[in-house]
């Protein structure tokens, strides 16, 4: 019989001894930073790639500008293009390209390069490939001149730095297609190039050698994203400081998490913003007042506070704070039953037709809380909410087809590239078919206004910023959504990781920027 | 016994056939928008447009379903809408993680359980018998999420003996490059000679492996232990005691021995549902198996990779429940005979 315990035992032993008597022996220091992902890399292919991947993307990838975080100096540092200028009539962006640089697979970077880039991210029709779409044609006039002309005025310094559809790579890569890319392969000129990717396990990226900015001892050799889908997981690696970054920060761990020693935890404003969308053609909300009285019926401050963990602002307004343009002008919405049920009377809706639908996606603790407390408060004045949670997918269609759509609609929106058009014209410019707009709002006053702020973003910036300032104010006082909250990223890292600048226009962190002090 | 086979063989395409048809009908019945998923976060009208058809969803819905058989019967899965990878490829990629975990986690518990459940028997209500039961109960009645996190905190947290997550060290995997020719890291590193990758790999099995068997080892061992019980009060087993042979030749060469069948199917089940059950171990471990990869398809409407993966899992589980069916032959002179 003490044969078996002993099998037992030692079984159970065998397992754990595994791990000294294979323990790595000691390795070729490597500068490693580990970023812990939640998710894998899906799109390799930089003309396609509209998600997760911007991590590896900004990283591995440079557009021709990079967009500076707000309260920066300037508003764009130079990565591939060096100086940049726009004709007087705001049709022509000519681009001083950056000299002496190669791809990763030795290609020369050059103005060709950089029309085939643009070119072939326009043509394939997928991903972020709309942000060229006033760009008429693409001229490479010399080695090192780029010219972009616009049918009309455009701002293609920002549409250059977006963080998605902007990034240049080598020609020789594009030739050998979308399915190359997808083997986890990438030809960029950025500071790392990608080494390997181990599917559902890890992205490596090792510094380029080459790369036009230069080395010094602290910049990171090598960069791991290492695939943990669990927070706990997250927490616990960062804890050991086996992870520098985790990307899953729980609400409520940021304070606990910032108290632990060798830990720093915070959030900082994001251009991520939240509102629910107010179908202005679907009654009851077709009515103005009765979408003002819903505006009156959200606790703006308690969402925040205590829905959000304080991780969030209340709105003002369909523009985030902190990004260019906003009006600052505009008073948040105000939570009042007073003034809701007054809206309601006056509105001349019959007290039988208070009913309204809500669509949420199902899967978000914040917005299940928030519609709740919302249908409470509405109850108390009478009016009936009915809540309909669901997957995003299946309840965008609904709320495209007026037939199928709710009164109110839950959006979190954020730019592809640093505009406030983003939201202005993605949400809320009448749309024939609608598309985003999932208030079907329609109103050319407000269509001509956006248009012609657009037009004048590249020419005349603060004519534009006049006209958006209006808009928003416009936005507001129809009531087509209650704009609740702007969103802020909650960041958790290793204290000695210095040089961390969180830029709200790219989900990622530049690796190159930073470095652990010893 | 040809003729056997030959019956079970065709009974098995017809039940696929049935589960293709059910998850197909499913997978199309249940609203939701593969397409949206498929397309990230701001698609156009015209790319939706183009995904639809490129995915066959514009076709009458027979139409899709003749076409979908035929690309099964000949292993082509599509690709999956979530990771972008031909569905077959996903597959057999993640399989053998899994195989690893699964397999290693079941020869754990036969050498655990069965010495355990025969010891519980012999020494029937002794404080051995007690604590085997009590730990089995435990194992049985704690959430494997639990168990999983407890040896997390307790291993790695606490004593920092063994890895949080994954299957091999992020720069072991990356210093120490082996062949995959396997799939299996263990062997894998093995045949390469890459003993310290060997070493990581094993490492980063030990606390996933202990987390399953700790999860199955409870089934096992009153199985075990039940049978046993009854067979000790078999005439033959009193004879053989009367013979005075050894007690260890009894209980295992004569007692043991008459416990198989049931054991055999007992192990089959468990070794079947836990290569498509071991799902929440990979995910608090990250393992990089099916597990994880279903849950991802289903939760995101990635229907080819749903599809793929259900047929694979009800082929595999009817494979084993074969072969369970044909080890009875091995083991039972019975059934020869007759």
């Amino acid at each position: 019989m003490k044969i078996f315990k002993k099998v037992g035992l030692g079984l159970l032993t065998l397992a754990v001894a595994a791990s000294w008597a294979f323990a790595p022996g000691a390795q070729a220091a490597k500068n490693t930073v580990t970023y812990a992902m939640y998710g894998d890399v899906k799109d390799w292919d930089p003309s396609i790639a509209f998600s997760l991947e911007v991590m590896m993307l900004a990283n591995v990838y440079e557009p021709l500008l990079w967009y500076n975080p707000p309260g920066s100096e300037t508003q764009f540092t130079p990565a591939l293009a060096t100086s940049w200028s726009v004709s007087d009539d705001g049709l022509a962006w000519t681009f001083k390209l950056r000299e002496g640089v190669k791809f990763h697979d030795g290609e020369p970077f050059n103005a060709a390069a950089a029309k085939a880039s643009i070119e072939r991210t326009r043509a394939m029709k997928k991903g972020a490939y709309y942000i060229w779409a006033a760009v008429d044609r693409i001229e490479a006039p010399d080695e090192h001149t780029l010219v972009i002309r616009t049918k009309e005025p455009t701002p293609i310094d920002l549409i250059a730095s977006s963080q998605y559809g902007a990034y240049i790579f080598s020609p020789k890569a594009a030739e050998k297609g979308t399915e190359w890319f997808n083997q986890g392969n990438a030809a960029g000129t950025g500071p790392y190039k990608v080494r390997q990717w181990a599917k559902g396990q890890q992205v490596v990226l090792e510094k380029n050698p080459d790369f036009w900015g230069g080395w010094t001892d602290k910049n990171f050799d090598r960069v791991i994203l290492r695939i943990v889908t669990e927070n706990a997981t997250q927490v616990q690696m960062l804890k050991s400081g086996e992870a520098d970054f985790i990307s899953l920060v729980p609400a409520d761990a940021v304070a606990t998490l910032d108290k632990e020693e060798g830990i720093s935890a915070y959030a900082i404003p994001s251009w991520k913003n939240s509102q629910f969308l107010i179908n202005t053609q679907k009654p009851p909300t077709d009515n103005k007042k009765f979408r003002q009285a819903l505006t009156h019926l959200w606790d703006y401050e308690a969402v925040v506070r205590d829905i959000y963990a304080g991780h969030a602002e209340v709105a003002r307004g369909a523009i985030p704070a902190t990004m260019w343009g906003h009006n600052d002008k505009i008073s948040p919405q105000k939570f009042n039953i007073e003034a809701a049920r007054k809206l309601l009377a006056d509105s001349g809706v019959p007290q039988k037709d208070w009913k309204i639908t809500m669509a949420y996606i199902g899967a978000s603790e914040e917005y299940k809380n928030s519609a709740l407390l919302f249908q409470e408060k509405a109850r108390q004045v009478g009016v009936e909410v009915e809540l309909l949670p669901g997957e995003w997918g299946t309840i965008w269609s609904n709320a495209k087809k007026l037939e199928t759509a709710p009164n109110l609609q839950s959006m979190t929106w954020w730019p592809t590239y640093p505009t406030p058009n983003d939201w202005l014209i993605g949400l809320f410019r009448t749309e024939e078919k609608a598309l985003f707009n999932l208030s079907h709002y329609a109103n050319p006053a407000y269509d001509k206004l956006v248009d012609d702020a657009t037009s004048l973003e590249g020419s005349d910036r603060a004519a534009a910023i006049a006209k958006y300032a209006k808009a928003q104010q416009i936005l507001v006082d129809d009531a087509v959504a209650i704009f609740y909250a702007d969103i802020k990223t909650r960041i958790a890292r290793r204290s000695n990781i210095e040089g961390l600048q969180v830029n709200p226009a790219y989900n990622a962190v530049f690796f190159y920027r930073v470095n652990r002090v010893q | 016994m040809t003729r056997y086979v030959a019956q079970r063989l065709a009974m098995m395409v017809g039940i696929l056939f049935g589960v293709l048809t059910v998850t197909f009908a499913l997978s199309r019945v249940i609203p939701s928008s593969p397409v949206e998923t498929m397309l990230g976060h701001r698609p156009s009208p015209e790319q939706i447009e183009a995904a639809r058809q490129m995915l066959g969803l514009d076709r009458p819905l027979y139409e899709q379903f003749i076409l979908f058989l035929g690309d099964a019967v000949r292993g082509d899965f599509g690709i999956s809408l979530r990771t972008g990878q031909p569905v077959t490829e996903d597959i057999f990629d993640r399989m053998t993680a899994t195989f690893e975990l699964t397999t290693l986690a079941v020869i754990l518990v036969i050498l655990i359980g069965i010495p355990l459940g025969v010891l519980s028997a012999v020494r029937r209500n002794t404080m051995l018998d007690h604590s085997a039961r009590g730990l089995s109960i435990a194992g049985v009645a704690l959430p494997v999420f639990l168990i999983g996190m407890l040896l997390q905190m307790a291993f790695y947290g606490g004593l920092g003996w063994l890895p949080l997550q994954g299957r091999i060290g992020a720069e072991i995997l990356l210093d120490y490059p082996f062949e995959r020719v396997t799939g299996l890291y263990i062997v894998d590193t093995a045949l390469a000679g890459q003993w310290t990758a060997f070493g990581s790999a094993l490492n980063h099995l030990a606390l996933p492996v202990l987390t399953l068997s700790i999860a199955c080892l409870a089934i096992i061992t009153r199985v075990t232990r039940n049978m046993m019980v009854e067979v000790l009060g078999e005439d033959y087993i009193r004879t053989a005691r009367a013979y005075g042979l050894p007690q260890r030749v009894v209980y295992f060469r004569y007692a043991l021995k008459a416990t198989l069948i049931p054991m055999l199917t007992v192990i089959g089940l468990t070794y079947g549902f836990l290569l498509g059950g071991s799902v929440i171990v990979e995910f608090v471990f990250d393992w990089p198996g099916l597990g994880g990869y279903v849950v991802g398809a289903i939760t995101k409407n990635d229907f080819p990779a749903v599809m793929g993966v259900t047929l694979f899992l009800a082929t595999m589980y009817l494979t084993i429940n074969l072969i369970i069916d044909l080890a009875y032959y091995l083991v039972d002179p019975r059934l020869r005979a007759s």
